[in-house]
């Protein structure tokens, strides 16, 4: 099992120690209306290799607007979104109805919907206009990952499980959210429990009042390596960390990745 | 006189081809180079549906350069409010404002280009009322977070309603400079007649296109990116309606015509010859000058180049001027 990080808020500091300790991705916060490409695009502009999970809340604009700023966050960050399509308010067949566009605004197709919330083209500038629509640009990724949270999720992609019961063990990707303790035992049994129900990618959420390193002295020391394999021989963990290198500071990008900035 | 630079509309055309995701990484860079030529902005600019992938989303875009920065302020030329819900827009808005400290300079347009209109299921005759919607909405939620309003007109009774408003203007490069003066008067008139909202005249934007050379090689370079830069707008059906001295500028109906005219608006020389250009335009009643300088063609080594010869050797003698 890999695990992420929630961002809380919009900490850019907190999401490049998460790129820098190789955390695989981070979840954005879930911002007011449903907004959340800007903070989105500011972590792909401070951030390198860490995916971005960025939250897509439907029914706050029309799918194409919202398929077009994922495509743009995923340009900034050459290729590192996943959309995680929230359903919100939203009943199973609007629901529905808004992915599939959202989804085919993705594709490398011309798009033609005619749906009962949407209809694109639309028509309303009469005769004359294209009976079909390039959304454009198209993301980087060839086939931009969609994962589902919110009650109408369906449709066969993979859904946030917030509980053990709501992994499915089976699933390719299974991707859960829950919350750290800060206390190591507890939340070491936590994550493994959370490997062996099946999920693959776990967004933990720092504890309040975590210290600065946390992520690097935790989470990527501590709980990843606990559920990169069975049976960990924690030797490997529970050893002293190298020596940093007591030369000149290199540039701060690197010298943060480096973990020598403290 | 203030200065920036733009636009970067982050495509990929058939004529510079390149990958979007270049665009992308390159507006991050050219960002923090504006920043450091000590530039006081960058423009983004926002179509749909167009083949080149043209930027349709300026506000993450925006974002992110802000997110690379510390002083430069970003702006957006235009964005175009009738296409987004208000008040989503304006809780975008307000969101890059306060995590930039207020470097936003959010510039919004009708938009004219009907297969937008119709892939947004936006009526066009519905474009007025909905910017007058998107403008509350961006005044209640996004001006308090930090963002500063800039309107796109091309016509005498819109830039004299944001005249009226209190809020500045931004004009096109490919207006001739007879057209800026009468906008910029029609400006500070509507602001006047307004009884001065705010206290202070707020300012004339104008994109011009310049650049600085000696070289003959590289002003016909520089020239030919120009033209080459203005079919984009061929292909979109961009226009300027004829009035009063002003001649139409169709690139619909006369594209040839109408990119020679944009082109001709080239102020392109030596120091000098830019200095006394920018006086003109200064004359003309333009506070800022954003320099149009991101061009098809251009290569971003050939931007670089041009940006900091420009702020070494034009923006200190400019400094002090202001529009008449």
């Amino acid at each position: 099992m890999r695990i992420g990080l929630q961002l809380p808020t919009g900490d850019l500091d907190l999401a490049a120690r998460a790129d820098a300790a190789g955390l695989c991705a981070v979840l954005t916060p879930g911002g007011v209306a449903g907004v959340d490409s800007a903070a989105a695009a500011r972590v792909a502009a401070r951030t390198r290799d860490i995916r971005i999970v960025l939250r897509v809340r439907l029914g706050v604009e029309h799918p194409v607007t919202l398929a077009e700023e994922v495509a743009v966050v995923d340009h900034i960050s050459a290729g590192r979104v996943v959309a995680l399509v929230d359903t919100a308010d939203l009943d199973p067949d609007a629901a529905a109805e808004d992915l599939a566009l959202l989804r085919a605004s993705w594709s490398g197709r011309a798009i033609r919907h005619d749906g009962p919330r949407w209809r694109v083209p639309s028509g309303l500038m009469g005769p004359g206009m294209p009976t079909t629509l390039a959304v454009t640009p198209k993301p980087a990724q060839l086939d931009l990952p969609v994962w589902l949270d919110g009650t109408a999720a369906g449709a066969g992609l993979p859904v946030l499980a917030r509980s053990f019961a709501g992994a499915d063990p089976t699933a390719q990707v299974q991707p859960a959210v829950d919350d750290l303790t800060g206390d190591l035992d507890t939340d070491r049994r936590h994550v493994t429990a959370w490997a062996e129900a099946g999920a693959t990618h776990l967004f933990v959420r720092q504890p309040d009042g975590a210290g600065v390193d946390f992520v690097r002295d935790v989470i990527a020391r501590y709980l990843m390596p606990e559920t990169a394999m069975p049976h960990l021989p924690r030797i490997v963990v529970d050893s002293s960390p190298p020596l940093p290198w007591p030369g000149p500071r290199m540039a701060p990008t690197a010298s943060r990745e480096d973990g020598l900035d403290g | 006189m203030r200065f920036g630079a733009g636009l970067w509309c982050l495509q990929a055309t058939a004529t510079a081809p390149r990958h979007h995701s270049t665009a992308y990484r390159q507006l991050l860079e050219d960002a923090v180079a504006l920043e450091a030529f000590g530039y006081e902005g960058m423009w983004l600019s926002e179509h749909h549906f167009f083949y080149d992938g043209y930027c349709p989303a300026v506000l993450p875009a925006a974002a992110a350069a802000l997110a690379v920065t510390t002083r430069l302020r970003v702006g957006t030329g235009m964005l175009l409010l009738p296409m987004q819900r208000p008040e989503r827009v304006a809780a975008l808005a307000a969101d890059v404002a306060t995590a930039s400290g207020g470097r936003l300079d959010l510039g919004v347009g009708l938009g004219y280009r009907d297969v937008e209109f119709d892939g947004k299921g936006v009526p066009r005759a519905q474009r007025v009322p909905r910017q007058r919607a998107g403008l509350a909405a961006l005044r209640d939620i996004a001006v308090p977070a930090g963002a500063t309003i800039w309107n796109g007109s091309a016509t005498p009774a819109g830039v004299a309603r944001a005249g009226a408003r209190g809020q500045g203007v931004m004009l096109s490069g490919a207006n001739p400079l007879t057209l800026v003066r009468e906008l910029a008067a029609a400006h500070r008139e509507g602001w006047q007649e307004a009884g001065r909202p705010g206290g202070t005249r707020p300012p004339v934007a104008a994109l011009r296109n310049v650049w600085l050379t000696e070289d003959a090689a590289e002003r016909r370079a520089a020239l030919d990116w120009q033209r080459a830069s203005y079919v984009l707008y061929a292909g979109l059906g961009w226009s300027v309606a004829e009035r009063d001295s002003t001649p139409a500028m169709d690139f619909l109906s006369d594209p040839g015509g109408a990119i020679a005219d944009a082109v001709a608006t080239t102020i392109i020389g030596p120091a000098p010859a830019i200095v006394d250009g920018l006086h003109e335009v200064a004359e003309a009643g333009v506070d800022h000058v954003i320099f149009r300088v991101v061009i098809e063609g251009a290569p971003q080594a050939a931007l670089h180049h041009v940006l900091r010869r420009l702020a070494d050797e034009v923006l200190p003698v400019m400094s002090t001027v202001e529009a008449s």
